[in-house]
């Protein structure tokens, strides 16, 4: 289903637009005259139909509620294109981060992926694991035969602090 | 004992709305030599100000408060009707009640009368201690500079000529015409635009009322309205201006060949060249910084002068400074183009195809470098597809937050002039965010466009890429059909706004005129006063003070001719008593005043007192602005603001603050 026939049941939110508005502290939102350069070069348009222009005027009118049940607001693949380009600096990705915490919020549902990186930064401190790589010409390496230094992994009572920093916020 | 009146405006419901005008009026009867108050709708209309004249007379009123909207707005229509009713008008004072308390206290309706009052009181009790003023006159010089040859500079000097006063028009380049002559057709009516600019050009220069100054730029400015004094700085041609007949032999013959800047560099000219085909002097000019011999100084080449048959070239020509006197000063510099580069996801200056609108002006320009045929630049083919991109540079926070006004129609312009040059076979896109057709005949336009197979798209892409067989290709997204359209174009032109002139920080330190925060010149009012600037007998033409296409540059700079003769035609100018006066027993001579000056309009004197030499700061009345700067700075308090001494601002300070301590500081 895309966000078109989800919105065309849909009357405005006007609550939950200012939650994101206030999610927003300080980036321009309402600035945004839908120049459409963000959707023009949008990397996730090709493949996943984000339309970030569409995402921004959905929010500015107040058609919040199923936004943060779709799945349109996990495809961003946070390049920042949109971004540094933005004529009024109203920055789509902010508001497309803003979208995907008050889903978490909502305990709405999180793509698998999503949910994997973050047990792994819960377990290891990193986003990803050092992992070997095939190159070009068939070779495996990693990083000790590159002559990269190790990774250093965070000590022990990292996990702690950071459910407390969590939970804090 | 004063007698005062105390008028409050309702100004419609913009002060009444939120105010309570009537209790505000009740108030200040209580106030000390209040002899009556009253309030009314519309006090700067006609029987608002009867109503001030009429109670002069019958109340022998000799102090008026008046409050109202900014002083900016009437205080001086306040004055005119206290003088014709036979007071001095400096014994009037304004107390805003609109800017200051109704306009931004709208939801605080009962806190805003309180403070009205307060200001009614601080205005009753300055009102007692003004004194009387009186205007001065000086005489002015009936001569006008004007500082800039595009469009604006000579409309605007053939305009004072024609009403009989002298002009000196000074250019920075070798000829007048500026930004116009490097058009092709002008929108909205196709006309050709060397054919409607030079013969107004060539008035110029026939004009007996018109001294011409090409190659040169004001150094310096002295002095104050109605007599600038002024320093014209010519730059050496190294060609004799009155033996050169423009021949162009010498152009023929010189072998260094650089980037032709009227050509937006597009082609070559010789260090030795002739401005454009159409300037005006028409007459050589060698670049100092590309000629062989002037830049080695050394005895080489000279191939010029061995050509030249009037014996015009001249290596030894020096700087010539020329002084002059003027009354009045019209800024016409104009303005520059966004440098594209600097937008780089557009690839301007990456990939060849991808050119500015000046640059497609020269390009379609008959005298330009492919005489008027639309050619890529990279391969010199006809383009099939063109693509215009809007909003370069401009309506945009990372460069410039304005709209540049002209980019929408430069190109809709450019779109059908490269529909009627190379019609078949042609796909025509246009890119844009709004398209802003506003002025007269320019919807119509847009009209015409449109009929001429136009496809117009309602967004901008976001890069524009080059694949490997060196085309050009870039994605945008129609708002209208929800689809991702993918545009092969063999020419993207970039619709590049204009920017401020970068001249504009010299010429705004040499005048002490101030500018907005976009870095255009500021008018004195945006609405009342578009064609001044703040400081008295400098005035604003085109592009300097914003953006603008020539329908708007014409009018703007006939209007500041208008507003440059009514200043000088009477041979005499009244100036504003409202300035510093130097309490001469006071001043220690610190001088702390003349550096602090922004218009230089402290003198120091040496004065012999009791036998002993003195150093003393004097005010030249005609410059002074009143603006304060030196009253604060004064140690020992000697130099003040007339009406706005310390005596006045405490008196006010203390009114302020009775009340609130009467209160208990509530």
């Amino acid at each position: 289903m895309s966000i078109v026939d989800l919105m065309s049941m849909t009357k405005p939110n006007l609550e939950a637009r200012k939650k994101i508005l206030a999610k927003l502290k300080g980036k321009e939102l309402a600035n945004c005259f839908q120049c459409m350069k963000c959707t023009s070069g949008c990397t996730a348009l090709k493949l996943l139909e984000l339309k970030p222009n569409e995402i921004v005027k959905l929010v500015n009118l107040g058609f919040v509620d199923e936004l943060p049940n779709s799945d349109i607001i996990w495809t961003c693949v946070t390049c920042l294109k949109c971004v540094e380009r933005c004529p009024q600096k109203a920055s789509p990705y902010h508001i497309i981060m803003a979208l995907r915490n008050l889903a978490v919020e909502k305990e709405a549902k999180v793509p698998e992926g999503f949910l994997k990186a973050v047990s792994q930064i819960l377990e290891t401190g990193l986003a990803e694991p050092p992992q070997k790589i095939v190159t070009r010409k068939m070779e495996t390496v990693d990083r000790e035969c590159l002559n990269l230094p190790k990774i250093r992994f965070p000590k022990e009572s990292f996990q702690a602090a950071l459910m407390k920093a969590m939970e804090e916020k | 004992m004063a007698r005062i009146g105390v008028y409050v405006c309702h100004c419609g419901l913009n002060i009444a709305g939120v105010v309570d005008v009537e209790k505000v009026a009740e108030y200040a009867k209580t106030l000390p030599n209040v002899a009556t108050a009253k309030h009314y709708t519309y006090m700067c209309s006609e029987p608002g100000q009867k109503l001030v004249q009429n109670d002069i007379k019958t109340h022998k009123l000799d102090r008026i408060v008046i409050a109202t909207c900014s002083p900016r707005m009437h205080e001086e229509t306040f004055r005119k009707a206290v003088a014709e009713a036979g007071l001095n008008p400096y014994l009037t004072e304004i107390v805003n009640l609109r800017e200051h308390v109704s306009w931004p206290h709208t939801h605080e309706p009962e806190k805003a009368t309180e403070k009205a009052k307060a200001l009614v009181r601080m205005g009753v009790a300055r009102a007692q201690i003004l004194e009387p003023l009186e205007k001065h006159k000086v005489t002015v010089e009936k001569k006008v500079l004007v500082v800039g040859g595009g469009i604006a500079g000579i409309q605007a000097s053939l305009d004072l000529a024609n009403a009989g006063f002298k002009v000196y028009l000074v250019e920075k380049s070798p000829s007048i015409g500026g930004r116009m002559a490097q058009l092709d057709k002008t929108f909205p009516t196709l006309d050709c635009s060397a054919c409607i600019l030079t013969p107004k050009m060539v008035d110029v220069a026939k004009n007996e009322n018109i001294t011409l100054h090409t190659n040169a730029e004001i150094t310096s400015v002295n002095g104050f309205v109605g007599n600038y004094e002024v320093s014209i700085l010519k730059k050496p041609r190294y060609i004799d201006e009155k033996k050169c007949v423009g021949c162009e032999l010498c152009i023929k013959v010189c072998p260094v060949k650089v980037p032709d800047k009227f050509n937006e560099n597009l082609t070559e000219r010789r260090a030795v060249y002739i401005h454009s085909p159409h300037a005006v002097p028409k007459i050589a000019t060698i670049s100092p910084e590309y000629c062989l011999r002037l830049k080695l100084d050394k005895d080489v080449c000279g191939k010029c002068q061995a050509a030249c048959e009037a014996k015009a070239v001249d290596f030894k020509q020096k700087p010539e400074t020329v002084n002059i006197k003027v009354g009045g000063i019209i800024v016409a510099v104009g303005s520059e183009v966004f440098d594209a580069t600097r937008m780089a996801e557009l690839g301007y200056g990456r990939f060849k195809n991808v050119i500015t609108n000046m640059e497609f002006e020269r390009i379609s320009d008959a005298s330009g470098p492919t005489g008027g045929k639309i050619h890529n630049p990279k391969d010199g083919k006809t383009p099939k597809t063109i693509a215009f991109i809007q909003c370069v540079g401009s309506r945009d926070k990372r460069f410039h937050e304005y709209c540049c006004r002209v980019g929408c129609m430069i190109t809709l312009k450019q779109t059908i002039l490269a529909r009627e040059k190379i019609h078949e076979n042609i796909r025509i896109y246009v890119c844009y965010i709004d398209l802003r057709a506003f002025g007269k005949g320019y919807d119509e336009f847009y009209t015409r466009a449109r009929e001429m197979d136009i496809d117009f798209i309602a967004g901008v892409p976001s890069e524009i890429h080059e694949k490997p067989d060196g085309s050009l290709y870039f994605d945008v997204y129609d708002k209208s059909t929800n689809k991702l359209v993918q545009i092969n174009p063999d020419l993207v032109v970039l619709g590049t706004g204009l920017v401020p002139n970068r001249d504009l920080e010299k010429i705004s330190t040499l005048l002490h005129a101030s500018r907005s925060s976009d870095g255009f010149l500021l008018e004195a009012h945006p609405k009342l006063r578009p064609l001044e600037s703040a400081v008295a007998g400098v005035f604003l033409a085109g592009a300097c003070q914003g953006p603008k296409d020539i329908p708007d540059t014409v009018a703007q700079a006939s209007g500041a001719a208008a507003k440059a003769i009514g200043l000088l035609s009477t041979g005499e100018i009244e100036i504003e008593p409202l300035k510093a006066v130097v309490d001469k027993d006071l001043c220690s001579g610190c001088r702390i005043c003349e550096s602090i000056c922004p218009f230089v309009a402290i003198e120091m004197k040496t004065e012999k007192v009791k036998g002993e030499e003195k150093l003393r700061a004097e005010v030249i009345e005609a410059v002074c602005q009143g603006c304060g700067a030196c009253s604060s700075a004064c140690p020992t308090s000697a130099i003040k603001i007339q009406q706005y001494g310390n005596k006045q601002i405490l008196t006010q300070v203390d009114a302020g603050l009775a009340e609130a301590c009467a209160e208990g500081g509530k």
